[in-house]
């Protein structure tokens, strides 16, 4: 083996604002996921936006997951397994960008992340890692 | 004989589609990002003409879901139509694929030890089909049938560098040994430095992605031992889809000489970069 899995996995945790998707966050929002690809079909999207509670609970998915859907919190759905590729069919249902989805996760207002993007996009100084710091 | 006869690296942001298909690609924000792709698609047009392109690329959640993740996939079939990705399919022409092709490179990759998973039936989505808009622009048909190799860079451990690597070196044997005269073409997409997640989203960097762009012209192969980490630190989380250039260059052999070069910032959250190589022998 060239590296070692678990030391590979565990340099991940070291990036700051980062949640990589790996396979343990894949198998935890395996759900979350399926949910969000099935608003690839128009008929789910009109039966989802109808009702969306209804629709969630057609899905095995847990009642925090559920919430984060409903409230639209992006990082929180990070945390519990979500992909962005996934959630991506979930805020296009909602007629947002991928841009301005994006920006709901950072702390900046969707305006102030368009200017930061216009301006060179977000520097890697200091964000590279946690413990070094640089 | 078929011969692989130039490389493209190119980004495949959806924005670039879009601007495509509403007409937008003179205006302010996105008109010097396609003129950078100017050249390259007079050179196509013009010059290059090739006969087929392998298209290596990723589904962005579209033709996969979460159940099945296939780390290497060919398209063997014969036509490919573009995925709804939510908003309805992009209005541009269905692409051709070469079954013939597509599946002499799947045996043969396989007798060369890697195991890929092949794929009949697919839509394919904006990872592919807007790197054909920026290299063909807006044709009835498209002029190349297509190879798609579809990657897993979105679940973890996705392919290394040097895998990927040695999977475009596989991918050149297995051409040179297809019998018909095909001059055939290998792009690959995704990138450059972006981020899409997370409190670090809108992360981008120049001057990593210019040295990447360095290290794919001439004779030396470090590119390929570059770790994840690194792409990942360096790039943004989603900046790991410049593995899949790497299968690009590993199938242009020992050298490289490029013939064009653009890269812009930013396109929506996404840095543009765009390298034409041509394999010196
Ligand atoms: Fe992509």
């Amino acid at each position: 083996m060239k590296q070692n899995i678990h030391e590979y996995l565990a340099e991940f945790e070291d990036i700051p604002g980062t949640r990589v998707y790996t396979a343990a966050r894949a198998r935890k929002g395996y759900w979350i996921n399926q949910f969000a690809m099935s608003l690839m079909k128009a008929e789910n999207r009109t039966r989802f936006k109808a009702d969306e509670k209804a629709y969630l609970d057609e899905w095995p998915i847990s009642d925090e997951a559920k919430e984060a859907l409903l409230a639209r919190d992006y990082n929180r759905l990070l945390d519990l397994g979500g992909n962005v590729y996934f959630l991506s069919k979930l805020f296009s249902t909602d007629g947002l960008s991928f841009a301005e989805a994006v920006s709901t996760m950072t702390d900046m207002s969707f305006p102030e992340y368009q200017a930061m993007m216009a301006k060179g996009g977000r520097s890697p100084e200091g964000n590279r890692s946690i413990k070094g710091g640089y | 004989m078929a011969r692989i006869t130039a490389g493209v690296g190119s980004s495949h942001v959806p924005l670039l589609g879009v601007a495509v298909d509403q007409g937008k690609t003179g205006d302010d924000y996105f008109g010097p990002i396609f003129k950078g792709y100017e050249w390259t698609r007079q050179w196509e047009r013009d010059t290059a003409k090739p006969d087929v392109v392998i298209l290596v690329y990723n589904d962005h959640a579209s033709a996969f879901d979460a159940n099945i993740i296939p780390t290497f996939a060919i398209g063997c079939g014969e036509h490919y139509k573009p995925a709804d990705e939510g908003w309805g399919p992009r209005n541009v022409p269905d692409v051709a694929g070469h079954a013939d092709l597509g599946w002499h490179i799947a045996q043969s990759l396989i007798l060369d030890d890697f195991d890929m998973t092949i794929i009949n039936e697919m839509d394919v989505d904006h990872g592919l089909t807007v790197p054909l808009s920026m290299m063909f622009g807006t044709p009835d048909k498209w002029p190349a049938k297509v190879v798609p190799l579809a990657v897993n860079v979105v679940t973890y451990p996705v392919p290394s560098g040097n895998r990927c690597w040695a999977l475009g070196e596989a991918i050149a044997r297995a051409v040179e040994s297809f019998p018909e005269d095909l001059n055939v073409q290998i792009w690959g997409t995704g990138g450059m430095s972006h981020q899409l997640q997370g409190p670090r989203a809108g992360l981008l960097n120049r001057e990593w992605d210019n040295m990447f762009l360095d290290m794919l012209v001439g004779d030396s192969d470090a590119v390929r031992h570059i770790p994840h980490i690194e792409y990942l630190r360096e790039t943004g989380s989603e900046g790991i889809e410049m593995v899949m250039w790497l299968v690009m260059r590993g199938a242009l052999g020992k050298q490289t000489k490029c013939l064009h070069r653009h890269y812009h910032i930013p396109c929506s959250n996404t840095a543009i970069g765009h390298i034409v190589l041509e394999p010196v022998t």
